[in-house]
């Protein structure tokens, strides 16, 4: 599959503080999931990629596009769209006017073009019906689909989501799982989230970081086959267990080194995530 | 320039550009534009001079409204725009903020258009504001022009200052913002500024370079409409100081947002030249050669005016203004029909006369002439300006000369009334028009061109009386007395005695009642 995103040996300090550390990465299109603990660089590295910050070493390209240059970043921004972890609106616009605006400072300059744009991107995240209407008179969910619409439009090759679905109730965040799944479909989105189960469900790769670097890529089935045999019920919880609670069924569900004769359970991908991370404390306690 | 076109998917996609489009700029800038008319204090202060420009312009009384002075006109478009200017200045500023208070600038900082060019399209939102100012002062000022009493010569400098004016408070409200980043900022700079220009004309005294430094300066016309040669306004100057401010306020603001460009920095250096060559050419005061013309068009008006003739007197007047002399005649012919012996017959020369040495708000009387036959009129004309002029000429018609006029106490003060009021179509809204109280009854002062009468509450009397009876029969007994009625010294009893009128009882000249 053709990557689209690439980057090298990307460094970036804030204070003494290591925000990233070395990272590389290659992704290609459809929905990359990018996980890791509060901390761990992730928005860090989201803003890099979308040229909110230079990085202080390394090198990245979007679609083929270097943004160390001056017309290489204009054109990265051509091709992005960004939607922050917590996405700012003007209260007193509405819906469609917030990303009209947001398509002139795109730069979209011809005004049929871009209305009929606009109002596609909000028929594409389902406020066709009240694109009228003052933002402040929307509910939380369907603000957040305006910040995602206004990320959308101009219709933009690399996507870069920061835990888009924080606050929202069930329904809402099923929503949005469809809209991100639909907006993969042909560009390379790039989502950061602390919901497995959105990465389990949405993404065809998935990044997992922690102390600014990344300690794993590759698709969420091998993720979760790091927790292969690792998994395991016991009716109290195990000591030698790296992690263990109580489910629903009353048994202990175990994650770490099961004993010989454990009774092992099918992994999940939370799994596979918790022992990653959990490889890497071990190995930084070592 | 970057454009949406349809993919085969039918959305719709950047055709690839690098170079910034500034074309979005100005989208950007018709966005902005739009959503500063939702601004209450925008939008009720357009309303506000629109609404009170037209009204004022539509509804103006004949009178002296009917008789502009261009020269005076363009200046007056100046004050409109005040409220709608600081209105701009706070609500650009919050505009201007928008991203910042909405936390939107983490968003819109990774977008195609920078920051700068960001400010850029808010300094450009103000243009159409600026537009309707132009096109309000334009309507304004054609209207007064278009009016048959119109005279001289009004100034495209002093027209733009209006518009200007809008584009300075809008560009400072941008630079605010770039500046100090909080919406009370902007407010109390209005407050500020205000303290600021108190304190500054206090502390200068009014001086020429610190009064020109207000991108307003106001002066009101006294008694005396000058010659537009004769104002003495560094208008043009003061035009360059202003656009000189503008653009470096804006390039400021351009520059505290990141446009560090080498246009930019040259444009912010060339805009500091044009606001210093401005600011020091608008303060040099009056010139030698402006003071000498003023000294001349004072005292000897007759250097550079020229006279026509109707009806065998002789009218003088300033460039801009010989066109009035059929006005003026037609005042002089009436006034002289009513008179008798050799007054109904004599030629005047009536000279326009100005009082320029104190320049444009000086208010200072103009003397009397002292050669017979001689008549001052001014350089405001229509309202109350008709009867004064008249009174002017009637005096000289029945004393002689204008500086008796003023010495006028006695029965002869009847006499000039008549004159006066006699072959009027409103003789008592003239009385009460040319009586410095407006009054109709007792005692006032009257007013003329130079020294005014004073007028005993028996003369009004006797004058009342006058107007209440037939005309032609009032006239004829004045052309039958005129000798009498004219003579130095001759008491109002006896004028009353003359016309047939009850004379006042008690009634003393001259030493009061």
């Amino acid at each position: 599959m053709t990557t689209t995103v690439t980057a090298s040996g990307l460094g970036l300090r804030y204070g003494g503080t290591r925000a990233l550390d070395d990272v590389s990465l290659r992704l290609t299109p459809g929905v990359t999931g990018l996980l890791g603990p509060n901390g761990a660089g992730k928005t860090t590295l989201l803003r890099v990629l979308a040229t909110a910050v230079p990085a202080d070493r390394g090198s990245f390209t979007v679609l083929g596009h270097d943004p160390g240059t001056s017309r290489g970043r204009h054109q990265v921004r051509r091709s992005l769209g960004y939607l922050p972890q917590t996405p700012g609106l003007h209260p007193d616009f509405s819906a469609f006017e917030f990303v009209d605006y947001v398509a002139i400072l795109k730069e979209l300059t011809d005004r049929t073009a871009r209305h009929r744009e606009v109002r596609r991107v909000l028929e594409e995240v389902d406020l066709g019906d009240v694109r009228g209407r003052r933002i402040k008179k929307l509910s939380g969910g369907m603000r957040q689909r305006v910040a995602l619409a206004a990320a959308l439009v101009g219709d933009p090759g690399f996507l870069v989501l920061d835990e888009p679905t924080v606050g929202l109730d069930p329904e809402q965040r099923m929503r949005f799982r469809e809209l991100i799944a639909g907006a993969g479909e042909g560009r390379t989105v790039l989502l950061s989230t602390h919901q497995t189960e959105d990465v389990a469900m949405l993404c065809h790769r998935v990044l997992v970081m922690a102390r600014g670097r990344i300690l794993f890529a590759g698709t969420p089935a091998e993720l979760t086959a790091r927790a292969a045999g690792r998994v395991w019920s016991s009716t109290e919880r195990a000591p030698g267990a790296k992690a263990g609670w109580r489910t629903g069924t009353g048994s202990f569900r175990n994650v770490g080194d099961p004993p010989a004769d454990a009774e092992l359970l099918e992994p999940t991908l939370e799994d596979g995530y918790l022992l990653t991370l959990d490889d890497v404390s071990a190995e930084a306690a070592a | 320039m970057s454009v949406l076109t349809e993919t085969a998917a039918g959305t719709a996609v950047h055709e690839k550009d690098p170079r910034p489009s500034w074309a979005a700029v100005v989208a950007l800038a018709r966005f902005e534009a739009r959503d500063l008319l939702r601004y209450l204090p925008v939008a009720a202060t357009l309303l506000l001079y629109v609404g009170w420009t037209a009204w004022t312009l539509f509804h103006s009384k004949d009178g002296m409204d009917a008789y502009p002075a261009l020269q005076d006109v363009d200046r007056d478009t100046q004050t409109g725009p005040l409220l709608l200017g600081i209105a701009l200045f706070v609500c650009v500023n919050r505009c201007t903020l928008r991203s910042r208070r909405r936390g939107t600038d983490r968003q819109f900082d990774v977008l195609v258009m920078e920051p700068w060019r960001r400010t850029v399209a808010h300094v450009l939102s103000l243009v159409p504001f600026a537009a309707v100012t132009a096109l309000v002062v334009l309507g304004e000022f054609t209207r007064q022009a278009l009016r048959p009493g119109a005279v001289g010569h009004g100034s495209p400098a002093e027209l733009a200052v209006g518009p200007l004016y809008v584009l300075l408070c809008g560009a400072l409200g941008v630079l605010l913002a770039r500046l100090v980043p909080t919406v009370f900022a902007a407010p109390v700079a209005v407050i500020g500024l205000v303290v600021l220009s108190v304190f500054v004309s206090a502390g200068t005294g009014g001086a020429e370079w610190s009064r020109w430094l207000s991108p307003v300066v106001d002066e009101v016309s006294g008694t005396t409409v000058l010659p537009s040669d004769l104002l003495g306004r560094p208008a043009a100057w003061h035009t360059l100081y202003l656009t000189g401010l503008i653009l470096l306020v804006a390039l400021g603001a351009v520059l505290a947002s990141g446009g560090r460009g080498r246009y930019v920095q040259i444009g912010a250096a060339g805009a500091l030249v044009l606001t210093l060559v401005g600011a020091v050419a608008q303060s040099r005061g009056v010139s030698p050669e402006l003071a000498a013309a003023r000294e001349r068009a004072s005292v000897t008006p007759q250097r550079d005016q020229s006279c026509v003739r109707r009806a065998g007197s002789t009218y003088c007047a300033f460039p801009e203004w010989t066109g009035r002399a059929d006005d003026w005649a037609r005042v002089v012919d009436r006034v002289r029909s009513l008179a008798g012996g050799t007054a109904a017959r004599q030629p005047l020369l009536v000279r326009q006369r100005v009082e320029a040495r104190y320049g444009l708000d000086g208010d200072s009387a103009i003397p009397a002439l002292t050669t017979p036959g001689q008549v001052t009129v001014g350089t405001r004309w229509g309202g109350n300006r008709v009867p004064e002029f008249a009174v002017g000429v009637a005096s000289v018609l029945v004393t002689g000369a204008e500086s008796k006029g003023g010495e006028l106490c006695d029965g002869r003060v009847v006499t000039v009334m008549w004159l006066v009021l006699g072959g009027s179509a409103q003789p008592l809204t003239d009385l009460a028009d040319v009586r410095l109280d407006d009054s109709v009854t007792g005692s006032a002062s009257v007013l003329a061109p130079t020294d005014g009468l004073s007028m005993s509450a028996a003369q009004t009397d006797v004058v009342r009386e006058l107007l209440d009876r037939p005309r032609d029969e009032v006239t004829a007994a004045v052309r039958r007395n005129w000798t009498g009625l004219t003579a130095p010294g001759v008491t109002t009893a006896r004028v009353a005695q003359l016309l047939g009128v009850k004379a006042p009882e008690g009634a003393k000249d001259c030493a009061g009642e």
